[in-house]
Formats: structure tokens, C-alpha cells, sequence
């Protein structure tokens, strides 16, 4: 792995409005917006349910475990910047930005992102992720 | 000559900055919650008994010492107008585990109007949560900052 080099992208052909379900309760958070299509509507946010944000966050992070196996994340930043609404497909990516040598590490920095197909980015940020030497 | 028009009187927002947010009772990622949690993003849970990272979020926010509904209730803000996320920041020191007790500390931040162009006038509330061993050993500092749109200021 270098700079530059693209991280291999995690992809949810369809994010679950069943999911959301489970996320409520993991968030103890009832918010409608997740759960009642009808309530979207009347909040003038579209006709589908949106995605918790930290689901959305989840895939990214799935998509670092994958693309860096036995790495582990020190820090991670982003920005919501869309929302996911129900059915949609979506793809976590990111490029290697610089490899740092330590003592008994490697430091690998990312630029990261989560973008749906039909809209672009809804999640950008960056990423340390250290793996032993 | 121009002159610049007068600043907007936003008024001020409520003074909470360093409210504390610790939480009441240790926060314990349970290993079925955890496979459940794995399982609905697509990826198998870890057999070594390591929990999903965004328990980041998941652990201080539920574990924090009141609700989101609370937390926006301190900022004078009703729930049903909709925060919204802007940003997360985590930086772990350890990874998370399944079974472990997590004790949740934390304030805010800060609460800062500002005007907007597509919402009028907004908060941006900022506050910073960490999880702790039982011993005090730090295992993760995060820090969110949300948007609360203030339509009745708009």
C-alpha cells in the first residue's frame, strides 16, 4: 500500500428501511424520519425513510476494516453531508493520502467517504488507521 | 459611499457550555446487540470479541447522561424541529469489546447562532463525550456538533 493508492470500497446495494428498524432501537432514538415514510413526507424531506447517520458512518468503517484487515482506526473525522433515504445503494471508499513509519506501527492516512449512486457524497472525512509493522 | 449593512440581532442563544454530560450507569455492549448491529451493515461481528467500532457513537450517546431529546431540551431546542448531524470526530485509544463496562463523561461544548442562508438562523451545538474503563484507563474521546435549524427565528 502507498499514496494514492484507491481503498477497496465497501457497497450496500440497498440500505434497509428494516435496518433503520434495528438502528432505532440500537440508538434508543424513535425518530419517525426512520421509520414512517409518511412522516418524511410531512417534513417536507422526501418520500422515503433516511438512514440513521451513524449506519451511514458504519459502512464507511466496514469499508477501512476490509480494504486495511488487522488495522487498527485511531481517529476518524467526517462530515454529514446528505442524507441516505431507504432502497438507496451507496459505496464507501477512500484514497491513501500519506504512510507514516513508526516504532512498532505504520500509520496509513486516508481521505474517506460514503457516496450514494444516484447523488454523490453524503458522508466525507479522513481516517488514521495504524497497523503493526 | 457602501456601507456594510448592520449585523443581524440573532439574539443569544442559552448558555450551556460546559453542561456536564456524564452519564448515570456504565454503558455494556452486549454481544447479541453487537452481532445484530454487524449483521444489519453487511459484515460478520469479530470473533475475538471486539465490538463494532460505532459503538463510538452509539455508546456515548446512549450512555451519555441524558437523553437527545434531553440534550436539546437544554438548548432550549424541541426535538420534533429536526437537529441535524453535522460532523463526528472520534480518536480511540483502545478498541472497543463486547461485556466490557464503559463509564460515559462529558460536557458541552459550546452553543453558537449563527445566521444561515438555507435555514435562516441556526445553533451549532458542540459537545465532547468519552469512554472510560471502570479504573479511569481512557478508551475514546468523540466530539459532534449538530445543527438545530431555529425556524422561529428565521
Amino acid at each position: 500500500m502507498k499514496a494514492g493508492d484507491l481503498l477497496k470500497p465497501f457497497r450496500i446495494a440497498s440500505v434497509s428501511p428494516e435496518g433503520m428498524k434495528a438502528w432505532a432501537r440500537f440508538l434508543h432514538d424513535p425518530n419517525p424520519i426512520h421509520l414512517d415514510p409518511a412522516m418524511v413526507k410531512a417534513k417536507g424531506l422526501g418520500d422515503r425513510v433516511i438512514n440513521q447517520g451513524p449506519a451511514n458512518l458504519a459502512y464507511l468503517i466496514n469499508m477501512l476494516q476490509t480494504a486495511i484487515p488487522n488495522g487498527f482506526i485511531e481517529s476518524l473525522e467526517v462530515r454529514y453531508v446528505d442524507n441516505v433515504f431507504g432502497g438507496e445503494a451507496v459505496e464507501a471508499g477512500g484514497t491513501v493520502k500519506d504512510i507514516s513509519a513508526h516504532a512498532v506501527t505504520r500509520r496509513i492516512s486516508c481521505d474517506v467517504w460514503l457516496r450514494a449512486d444516484a447523488r454523490g457524497a453524503v458522508l466525507t472525512g479522513t481516517a488514521s488507521v495504524l497497523i503493526p509493522v | 459611499m457602501n456601507q456594510p449593512p448592520p449585523p443581524l440581532d440573532l439574539g443569544e442563544p442559552p448558555q450551556v457550555a460546559g453542561k456536564s454530560l456524564a452519564g448515570r450507569a456504565p454503558y455494556v455492549i452486549s454481544a447479541e446487540e453487537n452481532r445484530a448491529l454487524c449483521e444489519s451493515t453487511g459484515v460478520a461481528p469479530a470473533a475475538d470479541g471486539s465490538a463494532h467500532p460505532i459503538y463510538f457513537y452509539i455508546a456515548t450517546q446512549v450512555g451519555m447522561g441524558m437523553t437527545v431529546a434531553g440534550l436539546c431540551a437544554a438548548c432550549d431546542f424541541d426535538v420534533e424541529d429536526g437537529p441535524m448531524m453535522a460532523s463526528s470526530k472520534v480518536t480511540f485509544s483502545k478498541p472497543l469489546v463486547t461485556g466490557q463496562p464503559y463509564q460515559v463523561s462529558g460536557r458541552i461544548v459550546s452553543l453558537v447562532r449563527k445566521p444561515s442562508r438555507k435555514l435562516g438562523v441556526m445553533d451549532m451545538l458542540e459537545y465532547l463525550l468519552e469512554l472510560s474503563l471502570p479504573d479511569g484507563t481512557a478508551v475514546l474521546s468523540t466530539t459532534n456538533v449538530w445543527v438545530l435549524p431555529r425556524k422561529k427565528l428565521a
